[in-house]
C-alpha cells in the first residue's frame, strides 16, 4: 500500500486551507483513479454495488479501443492504397507528419505497422489536443467550483476524437472540444447537468462553424487534396448502386474498409465494444434496441414509398447500419447515461425517436448527409419530457390501481 | 377625476382622437416619403444590372446610376413564347417578377419542365440590352431558380455574339453564408465571364461540375467549378441556367434574335 | 419613492440595468439582425429613437388615457413610430433597409419600447420619460454593438464591411467561423455576456430555485 500511504501522506496539503488547496480537485483524480472513493452515500436511496461512475466511465473509454485502433489502421490504410495507386501524390504531401511517418515506417497498404503509424500520426495528435484542451477546462471549472474531477471527460475525450474526419486541422479539435465542454456541459453546472452529448456538441459546433473542414468529400482522407466520399454520401448521390459502384461492399461497410470519421468505419469494431457494455449493463440495452426498431421500421417505410429522384428513399436498413456515424451513435452516444431519457420505457421512446430522426434527416433532408449527430442532440432535448410523461403515466396508472 | 376619465364616452374619444393623430402622422409620413423609395427601388435595381454588366464604378452616386443607365442600357420586353420582342407591356413598367404570380399572366410548370424549381413563369419578361452605334453589346437577362433554402434572384449578362457571359451574379438569395452563400464570391464570380452558354446546335451547354474544371477538357469553356461544400446550390444555379437557356426560359428569344428576327 | 435623476435612467440600463443582459428582453431581434455591424447599428439607432419617442408621447398623454384602454393606445402610438422609422429608412437607406426587411417593422413587438411605456412613461413626466426610453435603447444597442463587432469580425473578417482579418477564401490566413453568421451564435454569445455579467456584478444572477441535497459525505464506510 506504499500508493495509498503517499497519497494519505499529501492529502493534507490539497484539503481546505492545506497549500495545495485549489489543485484539490486534481488530487481528487487521481486518489480516485486508483482507488475507491472515501466518501458514503448519506441519503436514503443506497445503491450497493462493485461499481461507481469512475469504473463506468473508463469501461467505456476501454471499449472505445477496437473501433479506435482499426480507425488507425483504416486511416493509414485507406492513404497508404491511395498513394500506392498514385505515387505523386504521395511525393507532393507535406508536413511534419509525412517526416515522421517516414522516419517509423514505409507507405506500405498491406503492412499492418505502416497502416497503424500513419493513422496513429493523425490520431493521436488530435486525440491529444482534445485532451488537453478539455482537461484543461474540465480541471478549471472543477477547482473554481470545488467540484471533482469527474472521468466523464475520459468518455468525452475519446469520443470526440473518433468522431472527427482525420484531416481536421487542430486549431479546429481545440475549439471543438472547448466549446463542447464549456458551453454542452460546465454552464448547466457539470457533469450529470448537461442535457446534451458534451461531444457531439463540439461537433456539431464544428460542423456549423466550419463546415467545408467536416463535410463534403475532401475531407475523409488523410491525404490533402484528395476526394474520397464517404459511403453515406456517395449513397445520398446514387443510392446503393453508386456505393457498389466504387468497390465497396456491405461487407466492406461492416468491417470499416472505407472512408469516414477516424472511429466510426466499422460497424464490427464498434459492435464489438458495444457488446461489452451491453453485457456489463453500461450501455442502456433498450435505448440501442429503440434506435435499431427505430431505424428499421423508418427505413422500411422509405423503401415501401420508394422514390425516382431521392435514391437515399431505396436504401435498406442494413446499409444505414453500416454507413456513417450510425453504429457509433447507436452505441457510444445514444447511450450516454446523462442525456438518454432515464425511464424504461423512456429509453425505448428515446432511442426510437432518434431511429426515426436519423432516416428522416438522411433521406429527406436535403442539407445535412449526416443524420446522426443531429438526431441523437434532438433526441437529447427530448429526454426529460419523455422521462417527465412516463412518470405521469405511472403515477396516473398507480392512482387507479389505489382507488 | 379617475371616475369621469374611465367613463365610456371619453374612452372612446380618446382612442378616436389617438388614431386620427396617429393615422394623419403615419399617412403624411407614408405619401411625403412614397417617390423617394420607388425611386430608390429602381435605382437599386439599375445598380444591379449596371454591375453586372461591367459598366460604371462601384462607388457611383443614385444620380450618376441613373444617368448611365438611362444612357446606355435600353429595356425590351420580351414575349418568352414566341421569343420576341413585344410592346404589349410597357417596359418602363412591367415587373415580370409580380407577372409570376398573376394567373393572368404566367404559367405554371409541369414538373419535368421545372428544374429550377419555379412554379410559375411569366409570360413576358423584361431584358436588358447595352448597345453601341445599334450594335448590341450586352444581353441582360434575368434569371432565378432555387437553390438550397431559398430562390436566387440574379442577372446574367451575355455579350453581342449571344454565347460568351459578360458577367454573372445574384442580387438576392439565403443560401448557407460560407457554403451556398459563396454565390457572391467575387472570386466565383471571376470564373464566368468568358464561359460558353451554348453548343454547336444551340442548346444550352454551359454546366457546373462538382471540383475543379480541367483546362484540357474539350468541354472546359463550358464548364465552372462548383462551390465546395455546396452540392445543392451549385446544382440550384446550374440548374436555373438550364431552365433560363432553354426552351421554357429565353432559349427561343435568343435562337431568333441570333437570326435577327427578334 | 424619490423621482431618479436624467442621469441616472440614462446610463444605468447600459450595464446594471441591461434591457437584454438583466431583463432578457428583444432577444429576437438580437439575433437576426447582428451578423454584421452596419444592420446592428441601424437597428439600435432605430430602437432608441422609437423607445424614447414613444416613452415622451406616451408619458404627454399618460393622464389622459383611460387605463381600460391604455395598452392599446401605447400599441397605436409605438406602431406609428415604427412605422415611420420603416418609411423613412426605405427612403433614405434603402440597401439597409432591405436587410433589416421585417425587423425595422417588429421594433413594434418589442418588449423593451412596451415595457418602457408601461412601466415608465406611464408614471413618469416626459422629459425623464424620454431619457429613460433612450437610456434603455442604449443599453440595448450596447449589446447589439458587441454581438455585431464579434460576429462580423470572426464570422466574416470583416467590420462594417472593411476587412480587418484576411480570409482563406480571399487569399488571406483567417478561416473565417460560419456558426457566427447564423442566428443560433447570437444566443450563445448573449449567454456568455449574461454569465460574464453576472460574475462580475453577482447582485444581477438571481437565486437558484432548487438546490440539490448532498448526497455524500467524506467519511470512510465502517
Amino acid at each position: 500500500m506504499g500508493m495509498r500511504d503517499f497519497l494519505d501522506r499529501i492529502e493534507h496539503n490539497f484539503a481546505a486551507g492545506g497549500r495545495y488547496e485549489k489543485w484539490y480537485a486534481l488530487y481528487e483524480a487521481v486518489d480516485t483513479f486508483f482507488y475507491r472513493p472515501a466518501s458514503v452515500t448519506k441519503t436514503t436511496a443506497h445503491v450497493r454495488d462493485g461499481i461507481d461512475l469512475k469504473r463506468m466511465m473508463i469501461t467505456v473509454w476501454l471499449c472505445t479501443f477496437p473501433a479506435m485502433f482499426f480507425g488507425m489502421w483504416n486511416v493509414g490504410h485507406q492513404a497508404n492504397l491511395i498513394f500506392a495507386q498514385s505515387p505523386e501524390l504521395l511525393a507532393a504531401q507535406q508536413g511534419w507528419r509525412f517526416s515522421l511517418i517516414g522516419a517509423l515506417a514505409g507507405f506500405d497498404p498491406a503492412s499492418l505497422w505502416d497502416c497503424l503509424v500513419q493513422g496513429a500520426a493523425w490520431f493521436l495528435p488530435i486525440y491529444l489536443v482534445t485532451f488537453v484542451v478539455g482537461g484543461f477546462w474540465e480541471v478549471l471549472f472543477a477547482s473554481v467550483r470545488r467540484h471533482e474531477v469527474n472521468e466523464g471527460f475520459f468518455v468525452t475525450s475519446v469520443l470526440f476524437a473518433l468522431i472527427l474526419p482525420p484531416s481536421i486541422p487542430l486549431w479546429q479539435v481545440a475549439l471543438g472540444i472547448s466549446f463542447g465542454v464549456v458551453l454542452g456541459k460546465e454552464v448547466f453546472g457539470g457533469t450529470g447537468k448537461n442535457f446534451l452529448n458534451p461531444a457531439l456538441v463540439g461537433r456539431a459546433f464544428l460542423f456549423f462553424a466550419y463546415p467545408a473542414q467536416i463535410s463534403g468529400d475532401g475531407v475523409w482522407t488523410a491525404v490533402d487534396s484528395y476526394v474520397g466520399a464517404t459511403s453515406l454520401s456517395l449513397g445520398a448521390a446514387g443510392g446503393v448502386e453508386a456505393i457498389a459502384g466504387q468497390g465497396i461492399t456491405w461487407m466492406d461497410a461492416f468491417l470499416g474498409f472505407e472512408h469516414g470519421s477516424i472511429g466510426e468505419t466499422s460497424a464490427l469494431a464498434i459492435l464489438i465494444g458495444g457488446a461489452v457494455l451491453l453485457l456489463t449493463k453500461i450501455a442502456a440495452w433498450r435505448i440501442v434496441a429503440g434506435v435499431m426498431l427505430g431505424m428499421i421500421a423508418t427505413s422500411a417505410l422509405f423503401n415501401a414509398i420508394g422514390s425516382d429522384s431521392n435514391p437515399l428513399f431505396a436504401m435498406p436498413w442494413y446499409w444505414h447500419l453500416v454507413v456513417g456515424g450510425f453504429a457509433f451513435g447507436m452505441i457510444f452516444m445514444a447511450t450516454d447515461p446523462v442525456s438518454a431519457a432515464m425511464t424504461h420505457t423512456g429509453k425505448w421512446l428515446f432511442g426510437a425517436l432518434i431511429g426515426l430522426m436519423v432516416v428522416l434527416i438522411r433521406v429527406v433532408n436535403p442539407a445535412f448527409p449526416e443524420g446522426m449527430m443531429l438526431a441523437i442532440l434532438f433526441a437529447n432535448l427530448f429526454a426529460p419530457l419523455i422521462d417527465h410523461f412516463v412518470v405521469q403515466a405511472n403515477i396516473k396508472r398507480r392512482l387507479a390501481r389505489n382507488v | 377625476m379617475s371616475s369621469q376619465k374611465e367613463s365610456t364616452a371619453r374612452t372612446l374619444l380618446v382612442a378616436l382622437v389617438v388614431c386620427l393623430v396617429c393615422s394623419v402622422f403615419v399617412a403624411g409620413a407614408a405619401v411625403a416619403l412614397k417617390p423617394i423609395q420607388i425611386d430608390n427601388r429602381q435605382l437599386d435595381k439599375q445598380r444591379s444590372i449596371l454591375a453586372i454588366a461591367g459598366l460604371g464604378e462601384a462607388g457611383l452616386s443614385g444620380k450618376q446610376v441613373k444617368a448611365l443607365f438611362a444612357e446606355r442600357i435600353r429595356m425590351r420586353v420580351v414575349d418568352l413564347q414566341s421569343g420576341r420582342f413585344t410592346d404589349a407591356q410597357d417596359a418602363a413598367t412591367f415587373d415580370p417578377l409580380k407577372a409570376a404570380k398573376d394567373p393572368q399572366l404566367s404559367d405554371a410548370l409541369p414538373g419535368e419542365q421545372d428544374i429550377a424549381s419555379i412554379k410559375r413563369r411569366e409570360r413576358f419578361s423584361t431584358v436588358y440590352l447595352v448597345e453601341t452605334d445599334g450594335k448590341l453589346d450586352t444581353l441582360i437577362l434575368p434569371v432565378r431558380g432555387y437553390g438550397l433554402w431559398s430562390t436566387l434572384h440574379g442577372f446574367l449578362a451575355v455579350k453581342g455574339d449571344l454565347n460568351t457571359v459578360a458577367g454573372f451574379g445574384f442580387y438576392q438569395h439565403a443560401e448557407t453564408p460560407g457554403l451556398g452563400g459563396e454565390v457572391d464570391n467575387p472570386k466565383w464570380k471571376a470564373l464566368w465571364p468568358g464561359k460558353t452558354l451554348f453548343d454547336e446546335q444551340g442548346a444550352p451547354a454551359v454546366q457546373i461540375i462538382k471540383g475543379t474544371v480541367d483546362p484540357q477538357s474539350p468541354q472546359a469553356s463550358h464548364q465552372v467549378d462548383g462551390l465546395a461544400g455546396a452540392t445543392l446550390t451549385s446544382k440550384g444555379v446550374h440548374n436555373l441556367l438550364q431552365f433560363w437557356l432553354g426552351r421554357s426560359g429565353f432559349g427561343p428569344f435568343i435562337a431568333n434574335l441570333r437570326a435577327g428576327e427578334a | 419613492m424619490a423621482q431618479p435623476t436624467i442621469k441616472e435612467v440614462l446610463l444605468n440600463p447600459i450595464v446594471h440595468n441591461n434591457p437584454i443582459g438583466l431583463q432578457i428582453l428583444g432577444v429576437c431581434s438580437a439575433l437576426a439582425v447582428t451578423s454584421n455591424l452596419k444592420t446592428a447599428l441601424v437597428m439600435a439607432i432605430a430602437l432608441t429613437l422609437v423607445t424614447g419617442c414613444s416613452n415622451l408621447f406616451i408619458s404627454m398623454v399618460r393622464h389622459q388615457i383611460p387605463s381600460s384602454i391604455r395598452m392599446i393606445v401605447q400599441m397605436v402610438i409605438i406602431a406609428s413610430l415604427v412605422i415611420v422609422v420603416d418609411q423613412i429608412l426605405r427612403a433614405y437607406a434603402f440597401s439597409l433597409a432591405k436587410q433589416l426587411s421585417v425587423f425595422v417593422g417588429l421594433i413594434i413587438t418589442n418588449c423593451i419600447v412596451m415595457g418602457r411605456a408601461e412601466a415608465f412613461a406611464m408614471a413618469n413626466p416626459p422629459v425623464l420619460s424620454f431619457f429613460d426610453g433612450i437610456g434603455n435603447g442604449l443599453g440595448y444597442s450596447a449589446m447589439l454593438i458587441i454581438l455585431g463587432v464579434i460576429r462580423e469580425l470572426f464570422g466574416a473578417g470583416k467590420l462594417l464591411g472593411f476587412e480587418i482579418i484576411p480570409v482563406v477564401n480571399d487569399g488571406g490566413w483567417y478561416v473565417p467561423n460560419g456558426l457566427l453568421l447564423l442566428p443560433p451564435s447570437a444566443f450563445f454569445l448573449i449567454g456568455l455576456i449574461i454569465w460574464g455579467l453576472r460574475s462580475w456584478k453577482t447582485e444581477q444572477a438571481e437565486a437558484p430555485s432548487y438546490k440539490m441535497a448532498p448526497q455524500v459525505q467524506n467519511k470512510e464506510a465502517y
